[in-house]
């Protein structure tokens, strides 16, 4: 429930579902440019995280977009799988 | 920062439907300005940003004409349309194909299969004996779409929600918007507009919980139908539910459309069928709902007698297409197409309206137009065109691009809100209200509210005192939630307009339900008070605009019959006279007093108070 009670913003420390590998992913911010519902941003270091996470539609855009293979759907939101 | 800037055309909402209005325009009238605002990405926006795997009602000869797609729709919608429009889009359909072929660079037999004559092969599916199914291997239509539409030197504005539709004296003026990314507000000058906002697919929430667990996509809240009814436009079919056989939590599409032309079906634990056909008109929703009441669910669909190769196709274009994340959902749960009551499904777990899905939108003619003038209207949020799909959008975009195009070139602009800098300053300053509160609603909260209350409320079998429930709670979140909801940032903020128009539709589907008294196509719009259809709303809709008063109902019949097609599905109400066992009868009970002097004494002491005893003692 405390995604209703905190609507908003997420920390890159937040559980996920999106897991980027950082020794792929060149910051090149393909996949914050292409997610449909605004969920990736970058990050401190200048890697995507999932800001919006509960917005996400798993609909697997930023996996397949990526020029760099850096980023995999572990599993689904986790009241969805 | 606040633009105001002046166009010819804006697109709102760059989906299918959008793309191809603006495609179109320009194609009409290349000397026009046409500007294009997408909430979203408009390489991956909307119901089709990861493709879509079948047109569903396509007229394609030799195999299907444009009268067959007038007599499905006639049916499916038991007579409520306007049949020059389903005849309109079945003459077009050819030319959707060729589009989509030329766009996307894909050779006939590529991107639709054709047979060895070169003819293409449609499914049969629909409650009709014509084949009108287009398969299609179509995971990109969207990004081609989106290069199209950009080569065209249209403008295009990303992440920028549309908040307003401004009308002057009958005709549109300008268009509100603003950017989630930069908060900065846009103000259009413009003489049409090609509303293409999609369906309004976030309303009753799925038992999952998940916000974003939507089979349409998430974005579509149904700010089209809001914003063209506080603009003017009528609105039509609102009564007509849209209410799914989709993954069960995952809410994807059930495969119905894929996996059933394929050999597939839909049983319960016992094997038995829930219904005769694969499509999604109110008379299949009837049968599955059945099922479930009977206590003889849950469903699944069946897959395990299809020879493997068959199972494998239904893989590729399920795991590959529109819903990508079916493979990895289906893995995480153990799901195998190869095994029997293995893919569960769920049913009207989410209650909506859809243009594309049922019948419900803006009312528009055989040109997409409205009753507001330069208001051009396709896709999902199109009322006129009903179960109009991906087909219907991409052919009726088209349509209203050029329409709007000839509008915005033979035009002047309407009159426009006066001092207009100020005015944008002063609808801005109205927004952004959520984000100067330090405290508040939580946007998912509120929305969580509002979702609960209309799955709850608005979900067939309906009645009167359910649907009055509905608009009180509707009215009490607007006027009383709304006012406290806290936004945290530009993100955050969208949110708060997109739950006033799920407000706004919730109203809407639960007053057009009470004015239409009588029950028509099957499980859509079932009244267990009135369980029978009556005469006077044979060929008749439900009309809803925005009146001085709040919102305004009407009955209007729609155009005469060209075509003498059937005008009902075959499906009867059931009764709901369930025999619950035998109750409580042995006693008799020693008979209760019916006065209570010693709880009245109480109260005669204490009054409403509750008494403190063995309580923490202040010192």
């Amino acid at each position: 429930m405390d995604q209703l009670n905190s609507s908003g913003p997420r920390s890159e420390e937040d559980f996920a579902w999106l897991e980027v590998d950082r020794r792929r992913c060149n910051r090149c911010g393909t996949c914050i440019d292409m997610c449909p519902m605004d969920v990736l941003h970058f990050g401190a270091q200048g890697y995507p995280y999932m800001r919006y996470r509960d917005d996400c539609w798993y609909c697997d855009v930023c996996v397949f977009v990526c020029p760099k293979q850096a980023i995999t759907m572990t599993e689904l939101p986790y009241l969805i799988r | 920062m606040y633009y105001v800037k002046e166009t010819d055309l804006v697109v709102i909402g760059a989906g299918a439907a959008g793309a191809m209005a603006a495609i179109y325009a320009h194609r009409t009238d290349p000397k026009l300005k046409v500007t294009v605002l997408d909430k979203s990405k408009m390489e991956t926006s909307g119901a089709a940003g990861r493709g879509m795997d079948a047109l569903n009602t396509m007229a394609i000869p030799p195999r299907s004409q444009p009268e067959d797609v007038v007599e499905v729709l006639t049916k499916v919608t038991e007579g409520v349309l306007d049949q020059r429009v389903a005849y309109a889009f079945g003459q077009r359909c050819p030319q959707v194909v060729k589009d989509l072929e030329e766009i996307m660079g894909r050779a006939p037999g590529d991107l639709f299969p054709v047979d060895e004559e070169g003819n293409y092969i449609l499914y049969y599916l629909h409650p009709i004996n014509k084949p009108l199914l287009l398969p299609m291997d179509g995971e990109e239509m969207k990004r081609a779409l989106a290069f199209a539409v950009r080569q065209t030197g249209a403008e295009v504005f990303d992440r920028t929600p549309v908040l307003r539709i401004i009308s002057r004296d009958g005709r549109v003026a300008g268009v509100l918007a603003f950017n989630i990314r930069s908060g900065d507000y846009y103000y259009f000058k413009t003489k049409a507009v090609c509303l293409t906002t999609g369906a309004a697919g976030r309303m009753g929430l799925a038992s999952s919980g998940y916000l974003a667990g939507t089979y349409e996509f998430p974005g579509c809240t149904g700010d089209g139908y809001a914003m063209a009814y506080e603009a003017g436009a009528e609105l039509v079919n609102m009564e007509c539910f849209q209410a799914n056989t989709l993954l069960k939590d995952h809410q994807g599409p059930s495969c119905g459309y894929v996996a059933a032309p394929r050999g597939a079906y839909t049983v319960n634990p016992w094997g038995e069928k829930t219904w005769t056909h694969g499509y999604s008109s109110g008379d299949s929703k009837m049968g599955v709902w059945k099922r479930f009441t009977e206590g003889r669910g849950p469903l699944y669909l069946k897959m395990d007698h299809l020879p493997e190769e068959m199972i494998q196709v239904i893989e590729k274009i399920q795991w590959g297409n529109e819903r990508t994340s079916r493979g990895l959902f289906h893995r995480g749960r153990g799901q195998d197409y190869r095994q029997g009551h293995s893919v569960e499904l769920g049913f009207a777990e989410e209650i909506g309206v859809c243009g594309g899905h049922s019948s419900s939108g803006v009312l528009s003619d055989l040109h997409g137009a409205t009753n507001l003038g330069g208001l051009y209207v396709a896709g999902d949020v199109d009322g006129g065109l009903p179960h109009s799909y991906l087909g219907g959008a991409l052919a009726m975009g088209g349509v209203i691009g050029e329409e709007a195009a000839r509008y915005a070139a033979g035009g002047r602009y309407a009159a426009q809100p006066q001092g207009l800098r100020a005015w944008l300053r002063k609808e801005a300053d109205a927004f952004e209200a959520p984000l100067r509160r330090e405290r508040g609603l939580p946007t998912a909260l509120v929305e969580y509210k509002a979702r609960t209350r209309i799955q709850y409320y608005l979900k067939p079998p309906k009645n009167r005192a359910f649907m009055e429930t509905a608009v009180w709670w509707m009215e009490r979140i607007r006027n009383e939630d709304l006012p406290h909801i806290q936004a945290r940032d530009f993100h955050d903020l969208l949110k708060v307009r997109e739950i006033a128009s799920i407000l706004t539709v919730g109203e809407m589907m639960a007053r057009a339900s009470l004015f239409r008294d009588e029950s028509r196509w099957g499980y859509q719009h079932w009244r267990a008070d009135i369980p029978y259809k009556k005469p006077q709303w044979e060929r008749a809709w439900v009309v809803v605009k925005r009146g001085e008063a709040g919102m305004e109902l009407s009955r209007r019949k729609a155009p005469k019959h060209q075509w003498d097609f059937p005008t009902a599905m075959e499906y009867a109400y059931p009764k709901l006279e369930f025999d619950v066992g035998t109750p409580f009868v042995k006693g008799p009970h020693w008979r209760n007093p019916e006065s209570d002097p010693w709880m009245k004494e109480h109260l005669d002491q204490q009054g409403m108070a509750t008494p403190r005893r063995f309580l923490p003692q202040e010192d």
